[in-house]
């Protein structure tokens, strides 16, 4: 089993609303919501149909109480004036109205609430209208009124106030039943909303965890495995296609990893297998101090091999592990160059194979140490692959992003499938090769892990005439 | 140097301990071996040494304690430290707390030496002769030229540079990486063979025509220049 990162827990900081949570309260506030706002707009108008209902009628019985009050003499006998006006309302039910005069004295009034209040009130019509009631409640009972004044002319009603009031307690109950109804009906509708919403995004969820099931059955054995896109709903897509990349990326590392593992037990395999038989056979019978002495020489030299090369995969190890360990420094590139052109003069003469240098560029900042290394692992290379009497040329250059540094030697064309993987630790174009000459083959390895540490990176290009590897480095601040 | 050097080797490893102090001795110096850092610490502080050689990586007291200790009490003997970490940090805190060198584990023994002479070097006579003389091989160092029984030799500053470093340090051992790093300012290991064939073109032009040879190639350690004793100058 493989060790399992610990979850990295913030401080303090609790874990988001789970989606399920979030998605059910939207849909019951939005639910209660539209509920809410097509209740009110029920009821009003409700309402304000009743209100014009009552209008309606009240305006009937001021109007016919209207009629004989303009009809008749002013001297008529108030007892006569009563019963004309008794008599003036018919067919109305739950009625309550009275005539006042100019001054709020009664001159008639049915049984009922007291209208004499209402008479006095400055809100007087002469058009009835469902505004214009007035509503009040008296001994536990509910009315909506209006206030009528005649207009002032010769007639004996000149100036008189008819008021009519009208029983509401009907409609109101009405009313309130009706409301507890919807408040039962949007109670039911939110629950039954929020049920559906949950089981929705449960269902919704499905994939997710179909997903997560996939995901989990992946092993390090089988980093091969893919999920398909295809298998999940369009919004998951793009997460598992993110997640395949993650997988490809790790696969791509793990491979690498136990094949450099693998690659360092058999580079040491080899040295260490030598050494021991050459022992043994030395150990096989006596000899002369010179023979001792000539196989602690060649155990030396092996030692010192592999010591180079732990030192090389130590070197790579850290780079990569913490690649942003960099000590920049203002680098002058061509007398580093130069430098490097005085420290191998010896090697390459001996070799038959001129340096030179070209382009000039400003200074750049870089890791002196780590670029002198890249540099001189590329100018190493170089030299062992150039024929004699030909010349390396290195070539300098600088745009706004980044400086590149190409090391060009004439030789043998490189197949192009090679390429890429010159770079790879203990490659070797020729595996025949002889560890000897070609050192350990981690020198490109080197380089390249330089230039990633530096956030830049190597390419290598052959033609049948030169082979060039660029080293580009991107402009530093220090 | 007139008398032995007297050094003391810190280091909590047996098989390093005991190497390191028998190389030490067959080079020619007296050497005290603390195998824990209580041991050391009191020797370092107790007796005079020439130089301590200082692993800081000590099961009981670390070489940092050890190396400040000796700072705090005004002892200026040389520090040479052992790291096991490659790391920047470690050299820059041993160098920062009045170390004068380090070396990363696992280092060569040649390495070793040539660095602990270096330092001895360093704290006794800081005079620079302006002419180093070996058997018949005699460099001018103020004008930079060399003569060979009294013919001048033709060299460039690089071989130059490299002739007088080997005479400076007549009969020690200099390996390869310790020539690269003081004549070209290598500090690395390179896989090429360019100080080999550095030292060659270097022999062809003192040693070839001359007798006795000067230039020894030490098998798998490193070059060195020295004058035979038993074979004088015809």
């Amino acid at each position: 089993m493989r060790p399992m990162m610990p979850l990295r827990h913030k401080p303090r900081q609790s874990r988001p609303a789970s989606l399920a949570l979030r998605v059910t309260a939207l849909v019951g506030i939005a639910t209660t919501l539209v509920f809410l706002v097509f209740n009110w707009v029920i009821l009003r108008s409700l309402e304000h149909h009743f209100a014009q209902q009552d209008a309606h009628e009240l305006e009937a019985v001021t109007t016919a109480l209207a009629q004989p009050l303009h009809q008749l003499a002013s001297d008529i006998a108030s007892d006569e004036l009563k019963q004309h006006l008794a008599n003036a309302v018919a067919g109305h039910h739950g009625m309550t109205y009275g005539v006042y005069d100019g001054s709020g004295n009664s001159i008639y009034a049915t049984p009922g609430p007291d209208l004499s209040k209402l008479a006095s009130s400055k809100k007087l019509v002469n058009r009835i209208t469902a505004d214009d009631l007035i509503v009040w409640q008296e001994d536990q009972r509910s009315y909506r009124g209006v206030v009528v004044q005649l207009p002032a002319d010769d007639s004996a009603a000149s100036g008189y106030r008819i008021v009519a009031a009208m029983d509401i307690g009907f409609h109101l109950d009405f009313l309130a039943e009706f409301k507890r109804m919807l408040w039962w009906a949007t109670g039911l509708v939110m629950c039954l909303a929020l049920g559906v919403a949950w089981l929705a995004v449960q269902w919704g969820h499905l994939p997710i965890r179909k997903v997560n099931e996939e995901i989990r059955a992946i092993r390090s054995s089988k980093l091969d495995v893919r999920l398909d896109p295809r298998d999940v709903p369009i919004e998951l897509a793009e997460l598992v296609f993110a997640f395949n990349d993650m997988l490809a990326r790790i696969e791509e590392g793990f491979t690498r990893l136990s094949h450099f593992s693998a690659d360092i037990a058999h580079e040491l395999r080899t040295p260490v297998t030598n050494l021991v038989t050459q022992t043994h056979v030395a150990l096989g019978q006596p000899r002369s101090n010179e023979e001792y002495r000539e196989i602690l020489y060649s155990n030396l030299e092996e030692f010192d091999r592999m010591g180079r090369m732990i030192g090389d995969m130590l070197f790579l190890a850290q780079t990569e592990n913490d690649p942003r360990n960099l000590r920049l420094s203002t680098i002058d590139l061509s007398e580093l160059v130069r430098s490097l052109f005085d420290y191998f003069e010896a090697l390459a003469e001996d070799s038959g194979i001129t340096l030179g240098v070209k382009g000039a560029i400003g200074s750049i900042a870089a890791d002196r140490e780590m670029l002198t290394r890249a540099l001189n692992n590329l100018l190493s290379n170089a030299i062992r692959h150039t024929p004699r009497g030909k010349s390396i040329t290195v070539l300098l250059s600088q745009d706004e992003q980044w400086t590149t540094i190409s090391v060009v030697n004439p030789g043998e064309r490189i197949p192009e499938p090679d390429l890429p993987k010159l770079f790879n630790r203990f490659y070797r174009v020729d595996p025949a090769r002889q560890r000897n000459t070609a050192g350990a083959g981690l020198g490109l390895a080197i380089v390249k892990s330089i230039a990633e540490a530096h956030g830049g990176s190597v390419a290598v290009t052959s033609s049948e005439l030169v082979t060039r590897f660029d080293l580009v480095l991107p402009h530093l601040r220090q | 140097m007139g008398h032995a050097m007297k050094l003391l080797v810190v280091e909590d490893e047996n098989k390093t301990a005991d190497y390191v102090r028998q190389g030490l001795m067959e080079a020619g110096f007296v050497v005290d071996l603390a195998r824990n850092g209580l041991d050391g610490h009191h020797l370092a502080m107790g007796e005079t040494y020439d130089l301590v050689v200082l692993d800081v990586m000590l099961p009981d007291v670390d070489g940092w304690r050890i190396v400040r200790a000796l700072r705090d009490a005004g002892k200026q003997v040389p520090v040479l430290f052992l790291t096991a970490r490659g790391g920047v940090d470690d050299r820059v805190k041993g160098l920062e707390l009045g170390a004068d060198d380090y070396l990363v584990k696992p280092f060569a023994f040649s390495e070793l030496l040539a660095r602990v002479r270096t330092l001895l070097r360093r704290g006794s006579a800081p005079s620079q002769p302006d002419r180093i003389q070996v058997a018949d091989l005699v460099l001018d160092l103020a004008r930079r030229r060399a003569t060979r029984a009294g013919q001048r030799i033709n060299l460039t500053s690089k071989e130059f540079a490299l002739l007088e470093l080997l005479a400076r340090r007549q009969g020690e051992v200099l390996p390869r990486s310790l020539i690269a790093s003081q004549v070209w300012d290598m500090n690395f290991d390179s896989d090429s063979n360019v100080i080999d064939v550095a030292i060659r073109r270097l022999r062809a032009k003192i040693d070839d025509a001359f007798n006795p040879k000067l230039i020894h190639t030490v098998r798998g350690m490193g070059y060195t220049l020295d004058a035979p004793d038993d074979a004088p100058s015809p």
